[in-house]
């Protein structure tokens, strides 16, 4: 029985003078039974030696686990099952080779598989051994200097610079909000002053700007009108600074700079306030400012001597302004909901980075119809565009996202049906430099991500839920992204911008 | 065996994946299908967190999403009483009906934050925290508590569509209604096209103003022919008569100093006739910035009066 020393028939030798042979060699002698295995009668082979098995004494004993379990995995390939790890008392590893002079004696090592256990414990625990850890280290400090070399030459993030794939689909994390609104609807980033803004819906309904950190820099509206007069909804920023911002009760587009000044009002597809008052009056005067109230039967302007003038208002424009996007070349995607078409106005490029809009008469690409068929529009609430040149629409009322490509030909619809990442009433949507379209679903109170590089989009994941918490949506609205991964969420019921990042 | 439970599971999670979006096929009130998907868009079966399964907390922030002042999901602007846009095409024939809906046009039910540009007075509070109604009961002049709990959008209007006009509730604080729908082609949002059945509506709620019985300004007596015959302690001004009983110019058509009221089918004077459902805007000064009593207006509560102070009386009444 297991440790039962006493069922062992055979003379037990000394322990100690078969170990100081063994420790003067420092070798083993494979087909011999070391000290141990010849104090309990058992052969060198075959025979599994429990640790438990072992004389309790100071004689050296197998050590099955020593060495990390190499006992298992010894050069011994070969089906030797159990067998212990070659007797050698533990002191007696790493030690010098034979001493010059003492010729090993020669040992029947049996059978060939145990030619290798035949070969000193040193060279195939230490050697190779070494040599892989060597190995390990030089590859990994040529990986290190490839990539410090490859960034100096062109720094970039990890993803880029690795030839591997990897995984950037993880939802972002709250981080903040920024309270102190009244039902914000629209927000925008502004990479050039550093700033985000948002339309309020409710109280005063203002246009406020606020820092990075959440701090009010400025709130503004359109000159000459009360709260219950306007109902700014979305925004927009050029590479000028300047903030477009719908209004869905003055049916127009107002135009400010970076801190909230007045500059303009587009009144219609090919009118601006601007335009409209050159036309009646001497035409393009220095200095002169102007308002525009669409419940005041006058449009006033100014001359740089603050003399006001007055002119009769331009009849009501055949449009509806509703969501505006500048993409990255800087053209215009409008969408408008007019009874007569809801559609998608493109403004070119050149038009909306004018840096005034006397002569402002845009060739617009409009696509797009009131309806529910493919192709047709319901409260199109934003478009932007992706890498391909693809316009994104986010189709409200019709809980899709409609595609269009660069020529204005209607492509597919996405987004609508009981699947994962279906849409319930998307609003505001903004893509960020992956292609990937971030779309606010107002009653879904979350955020949805697809992909949209490939040919068709993919659903990756949502984000947030219905509730007062932090991270938490109460109808929200709309969303801006900056280009360091943060997320702007324009959070309705909750009065607050919620600030997220990936 | 094994197979079927695989299917069952299958279709059970099928079931399951259905929750969780909303269509908007032919706008979201009304004509579901047997296999709608449009429930999930503002119910919860298990996880509800507003009454009447909702998973919002207020009907009136999701009825807002579209119908508030932003108009990014409809046009009738109910927060600032407008119309935001002019009336579609329905009939695809490139004529928009004589009773086109100008740009920005007045809604006739009012507004709740702002109407005719202007702060309202006086509202309807549809955040679910009113839950009296005056007259709700016998007597008039008292306040008594509604049967379904606070006021809110769905209290008036089913959000799953009704074959009443504006899509009114069939049944409003446990009582019947019928507002008989007009002709959808020559309907608009300005102009009062009401069917037959308006008043009983406001009835719903208000049953002791509901006074139809002629004469009934000058003789409080029950002499059995009421549409509600409990309060005898008042005189009540008669609703659901032709204008012309008392010998009045058209309110609708003449009416006065530029004032008008919009009377219902036939010529009818209605409760929406002197008052606003929404809200209003109306200013009450002087005598009717009184407060304090049962039927007295002030600043701050013009009881939904259609125009300032007693202007409503001297349209009709032209004294």
């Amino acid at each position: 029985m297991p440790g039962d020393d006493a069922d062992n028939s055979q003379e037990m030798i000394d322990p100690a003078e078969k170990a100081a042979a063994y420790q003067a060699d420092g070798q083993t002698r494979a087909g011999e039974a070391g000290p141990a295995e010849a104090a309990m009668g058992k052969g060198p082979i075959g025979d599994s030696i429990q640790g438990s098995d072992l004389p309790a004494d100071n004689a050296p004993h197998v050590v099955d686990s020593q060495e990390g379990g190499d006992s298992a995995a010894t050069p011994a390939k070969g089906p030797v099952e159990g067998a212990a790890a070659a007797v050698v008392p533990p002191e007696t590893v790493g030690d010098a080779p034979s001493p010059a002079g003492r010729v090993p004696e020669l040992i029947d090592i049996g059978t060939p598989m145990t030619t290798l256990r035949a070969m000193t414990q040193r060279d195939w625990w230490t050697r190779p051994r070494l040599a892989g850890l060597l190995a390990v280290l030089l590859v990994s400090l040529t990986c290190t200097t490839t990539l410090f070399v490859r960034y100096l030459l062109r720094p970039a993030p990890l993803p880029d610079l690795l030839p591997l794939a990897v995984d950037l689909d993880y939802p972002p994390h709250y981080l903040f909000s920024v309270h102190g609104l009244d039902q914000p609807v629209g927000v925008a980033y502004s990479p050039q002053q550093e700033r985000f803004y948002v339309a309020e819906a409710g109280g005063q309904r203002l246009i406020k700007a606020f820092d990075l950190e959440g701090n009010l820099l400025a709130a503004f509206a359109p000159p000459r009108t009360q709260a219950s007069q306007r109902a700014p909804v979305y925004l927009a920023t050029d590479d000028h600074g300047r903030i477009f911002v719908t209004d869905r009760l003055q049916g127009a587009i107002f135009v400010y700079d970076a801190d909230g000044a007045y500059l303009d009002t587009i009144l219609s597809p090919d009118l601006t306030l601007s335009k409209y008052i050159a036309e009646l009056t001497e035409g393009v005067m220095a200095g002169r400012t102007f308002a525009f109230n669409r419940f005041e039967p006058e449009v006033h302007y100014y001359e740089a001597s603050s003399v006001e003038h007055t002119l009769p208002a331009p009849g009501p424009a055949a449009w509806s302004p509703l969501g505006l996007r500048i993409d990255a070349q800087g053209r215009g995607l409008l969408t408008d909901v007019a009874s007569s078409r809801h559609c998608v106005r493109e403004i070119p490029a050149d038009v909306i980075q004018s840096p005034s809009w006397y002569y402002f008469d845009p060739a617009y690409r409009v696509y797009g119809e009131t309806g529910q068929e493919a192709g047709q529009l319901l409260f199109p609430n934003s478009a932007v565009a992706d890498s391909q040149g693809r316009i994104h629409v986010v189709d409200g009322n019709n809980s899709r996202i409609s595609v269009w490509d660069e020529g204005g030909e209607f492509l597919f619809f996405y987004g609508q049906g009981a699947a994962e990442g279906t849409l319930n009433l998307p609003r505001g949507a903004a893509i960020d430099e992956h292609d990937r379209l971030h779309i606010v679903d107002a009653v879904g109170q979350c955020v949805r991500v697809y992909d949209v590089s490939g040919a068709e989009p993919q659903f990756l994941f949502d984000f947030g839920a219905w509730g007062l918490d932090d991270g938490e949506f109460n109808y929200p609205n709309d969303i801006a992204l900056d280009e360091s991964g943060r997320l702007y969420i324009a959070d309705r019921e909750g009065n607050r911008i919620q600030v997220w990042s990936y | 065996m094994k197979r079927t439970i695989h299917i069952a599971v299958l279709v059970f999670a099928l079931l399951l994946a259905m929750v969780g979006t909303a269509s908007a096929n032919g706008g979201p009130h009304g004509g579901y299908t047997a296999t709608t998907d449009s429930c999930a868009g503002c119910h919860r079966a298990h996880t509800a967190t507003g009454p009447n399964l909702l998973m919002h907390d207020s009907s009136y922030a999701l009825c807002m999403t579209c119908h508030g002042s932003t108009g990014t999901g409809a046009n009738t602007n109910v927060d600032d009483g407008y119309y935001l846009s002019t009336r579609d095409d329905a009939a695809g024939d490139g004529d928009h009906g004589a009773a086109n809906t100008p740009d920005n046009a007045s809604l006739l039910g009012g507004g709740f934050v702002n109407y005719g540009g202007v702060p309202v007075t006086s509202i309807h509070m549809p955040d679910g925290t009113e839950d009296q109604a005056w007259g709700n009961g016998v007597a008039r002049g008292v306040t008594s508590a509604l049967t379904e709990g606070g006021l809110s959008c769905a209290s008036c209007h089913d959000p799953h569509g009704s074959p009443n006009y504006r899509i009114i509730n069939e049944t409003v604080n446990g009582v019947a209604v019928a507002v008989a729908q007009v002709d959808e082609g020559a309907k608009d949002y300005d102009t009062e096209h009401w069917g037959s059945g308006t008043s009983s509506l406001c009835a719903a709620c208000h049953g002791a103003y509901h006074v139809t019985r002629p004469g009934s300004g000058s003789d409080n007596q029950d002499d059995g022919s009421d549409d509600y015959g409990g309060d005898h302690s008042t005189f009540a001004h008669r609703v659901d008569m032709p204008y012309s009983y008392g010998a009045n110019a058209n309110p609708e058509t003449v009416g006065f100093d530029g004032y008008f009221l919009p009377l219902a089918e036939i010529d009818t004077v209605v409760c929406m006739t002197c008052h606003l459902p929404h809200g209003t805007s109306a200013q009450m000064t002087g005598i009717t910035n009184a407060g304090g009593l049962p039927g007295e207006t002030s600043a701050d509560d013009s009881a939904l009066l259609r125009l300032d102070n007693r202007g409503v009386c001297e349209v009709c009444h032209q004294k």
